[in-house]
């Protein structure tokens, strides 16, 4: 037999019984419908987290904490946190980049332009790494790490973060359409090391060194304060300084307070990750190491764990309305073949071979499911859309992808269908109707045709 | 001269198992039918010729013995392997004719030939002309419950020949039918068969109907107890030609008559070359 002919059987038959074919049809579209509604609250859901969470930080960013002092919970020796161990971090699998960021201690550098001088927060990372940690830039570019100069990189509002030594009680903010008291790209900043005792003001002046600012960020609270008030620097030339600052205010080598470069230990530390799938396995390997780590994916893993259970909840309960349909079609099929006995008997006896008959009622349950999963798809989308105008609020701004998180329409959606889930609740229906239909087509093709003929 | 007979039944036997008791439906069938040939199988009521045909035909399997088309033994087969031997070489006309009644009579006859996955154009032709054959082209379209017992019977028919089959069983092909259609019927698949050398093996319990065959084999309680040529029964195939002529003087009213009368010419001339 053709598979054309074959199919055109299915069909006639299907539509020769149309109230029985509709009713079982209607059952597999409320049993489709139920589990992509529900499934797509699921995905609202976690779109709608993740857009949350995304708003809190970067989800790929894990920070490392050395606050041990050199010993970890177990009581185990941590190593220091130096570059070899940020080498090494940096050789993980799925790890983009890594860089302390050693946040200045206060006086012992000072930035100036004229008068001005930077009041704010100064850090020390690896300039190389800081396109790397997505952070974006406004204008300018950023350090290469191969500057003669000192590269410094600003934060979007760092410039209004600069004082009048001689006026100090003036501040400038960034909010009242106010110019920066400095213009980072055609003023002449210098960098110095400052004095042990402010008010000390005897002996010639620490030394100035030419720096340049080769950038300026744009300002993000998620991936920081630093990316909007502070300014960056090479933490070796930050660590020069420091050097500089213990020579220049007598400070011997030898005082708990000197700085010594063949101890460095980094108390904190920025890991960002190439996906955040992967930013579990790699926190857990930078805690064995024994430091204390932070990031969005303790926050995340709970709570997407929560969304991941109320999903399976949703569409489990979706699942069990198509189970009823499911057996609803293999009703219907058992029955459609004992009113069809006689017919199989006779295309038997006409020589159809048991393959087609089985390919004929395959098809039938197998029809019933895709038909039912495509309008049951169909009909998702309209009670995705109507939920989403209801739980929207039926606020214009949430219709048009506004509402809370500008930028991601998608966020404020309460039900979400993505592409996958249509595929998948049509293979789901189809498979189900063949499943369903498989046990009554072996019962057609065991059926004898000689029993069959007779049958009335 | 010898030859591998057309058909050969070989000590076929058929024991069928009710609860405890055996019963012992055919007993050593023997037999052998040639090509072209018209055999009648006669029996009362459960006297196993059903069950003969059906084993023949492979809807049933022999308990024992064998059943040879052409010297090759088809009673192993599976059912695969029997569906396609039916598609190739076998018809059927049955008493109750066992039309779909979802389709039309095209349809209906068509389907041996779409089993054989004709396509619907061809087929559809075929299905027409062999319709038209039967005296059914004014109702080719209808639905098995639109039509009279008779036209059914002749839409089976159709469908029966339609593949031009090597042979064709009837099971008591007019056992519905009232006895002026009986003749119509037996008439039209006489004749095909001898048009076209088909063998036909009639299954029936009425002696009436018995004298189209060639040849009639008698079975009483699943044994095979006579086997004569027509000739040795009363009418000779002339004398049902005679018959023939006188009823279709009476019938000449009826639209089938013409087709009837030519049929019966190609009756005797077939019956000549035999």
């Amino acid at each position: 037999m053709k598979i054309f002919d074959q199919i055109s059987m299915c069909l006639q038959n299907l539509s020769r019984r149309k109230v029985r074919t509709t009713l079982t049809t209607m059952g597999v579209v409320v049993g489709t419908c139920a589990i992509v509604v529900m499934i797509s609250l699921g995905v609202g859901m976690q779109e709608s987290l993740e857009a949350m969470l995304a708003q809190m930080g970067d989800l790929t960013k894990i920070e490392i904490y050395n606050y041990s002092g050199g010993r970890g919970d177990s009581g185990n020796e941590v190593p220091n946190l130096d570059d070899s161990v940020i080498e090494q971090i940096a050789a993980y699998d799925h790890v983009e980049v890594v860089t302390p960021i050693v946040q200045a201690e206060w006086g012992k550098v000072k930035i100036r332009c004229g008068d001005y001088e930077y009041n704010d927060s100064i850090y020390g990372v690896y300039p190389e790494a800081l396109e790397k940690l997505g952070y974006e830039l406004s204008e300018g570019k950023f350090p290469t790490g191969k500057e003669k100069e000192i590269a410094v990189l600003f934060g979007e509002n760092a410039p209004y973060s600069f004082n009048d030594t001689k006026n100090p009680d003036v501040w400038f903010s960034p909010y009242d359409n106010e110019d920066p008291p400095v213009d980072i790209f055609n003023d002449t900043f210098t960098i110095s090391v400052g004095r042990e005792d402010e008010e000390d003001k005897s002996g010639k002046d620490p030394e100035k060194h030419d720096m340049v600012i080769t950038g300026r960020l744009v300002g993000d609270w998620n991936k920081g304060y630093e990316t909007v008030y502070g300014v960056f620097l090479p933490i070796d030339k930050l660590y020069e300084l420091y050097k500089e600052y213990d020579s220049y205010n007598g400070i011997s080598s030898s005082s708990s307070t000197a700085f010594n470069p063949r101890k460095i230990n980094y108390d904190h530390a920025y890991v960002k990750v190439t996906d955040m799938d992967y930013v579990d396995e790699v926190e857990t390997k930078i805690k064995d190491l024994g430091y204390d780590t932070y990031s969005m994916e303790t926050m995340r893993k709970p709570l997407q764990e929560q969304v991941r259970n109320t999903m399976l909840l949703l569409g489990g309960l979706g699942g069990i309305s198509l189970l009823v349909a499911a057996m609803g079609i293999t009703n219907t099929m058992v029955m459609s073949i004992y009113e069809r006995t006689r017919e199989i008997g006779i295309m038997k006896v006409l020589g159809c071979v048991i393959g087609d008959i089985r390919t004929i009622f395959l098809m039938e349950a197998g029809l019933i499911g895709f038909g039912g999963g495509v309008i049951g798809v169909m009909l998702s989308f309209i009670i995705s859309a109507v939920l989403n105008i209801l739980g929207g609020g039926g606020s214009v701004g949430g219709m048009m992808g506004g509402g809370y998180y500008d930028g991601s329409g998608m966020a404020t959606q309460l039900s979400v269908i993505p592409p996958w889930l249509v595929a998948l609740a049509l293979v789901f229906s189809t498979l189900i109707g063949l499943i369903s239909g498989f046990s009554p087509a072996n019962r057609a093709v065991k059926i004898s045709a000689l029993e069959a003929i007779k049958h009335e | 001269m010898e030859k591998t007979p057309f058909i050969e039944i070989r000590g076929l036997r058929k024991v069928y198992k009710l609860g405890k008791e055996r019963v012992v439906a055919l007993e050593n069938i023997n037999l052998t039918i040639e090509r072209g040939e018209i055999c009648c199988i006669l029996g009362t009521s459960g006297s196993g010729k059903s069950t003969l045909l059906n084993m023949m035909a492979g809807l049933e399997r022999p308990t024992k013995g064998q059943v040879l088309y052409s010297g090759k033994d088809v009673s192993r087969f599976d059912e695969r392997r029997w569906a396609l031997f039916r598609q190739k070489n076998i018809g059927f006309v049955f008493q109750s004719y066992n039309l779909m009644t979802s389709l039309s009579g095209i349809e209906n006859v068509a389907m041996p030939l779409m089993f054989r996955g004709m396509d619907k154009d061809r087929r559809t032709r075929i299905a027409k002309e062999a319709l038209r054959e039967v005296g059914l082209g004014n109702r080719m379209k209808h639905r098995p419950s639109q039509m009279s017992g008779g036209q059914q019977q002749r839409v089976g028919i159709a469908r029966a020949f339609v593949t031009k089959p090597k042979i064709v069983f009837a099971d008591e092909p007019t056992g519905n039918l009232d006895t002026k259609t009986t003749t119509e019927v037996m008439e039209l698949m006489v004749n095909k068969s001898r048009e076209n050398n088909q063998t036909f093996i009639l299954v029936t319990h009425d002696n009436g109907i018995a004298r189209y065959a060639d040849r009639i084999v008698t079975i009483v309680d699943g044994k095979i107890v006579g086997d004569e040529k027509n000739e040795s029964i009363a009418r000779t195939r002339e004398q049902i030609a005679a018959d023939k002529a006188a009823a279709a003087g009476q019938q000449a009213k009826e639209e089938q008559a013409p087709a009837a009368a030519d049929a019966g010419a190609a009756n005797t001339s077939t019956g000549g070359a035999e």
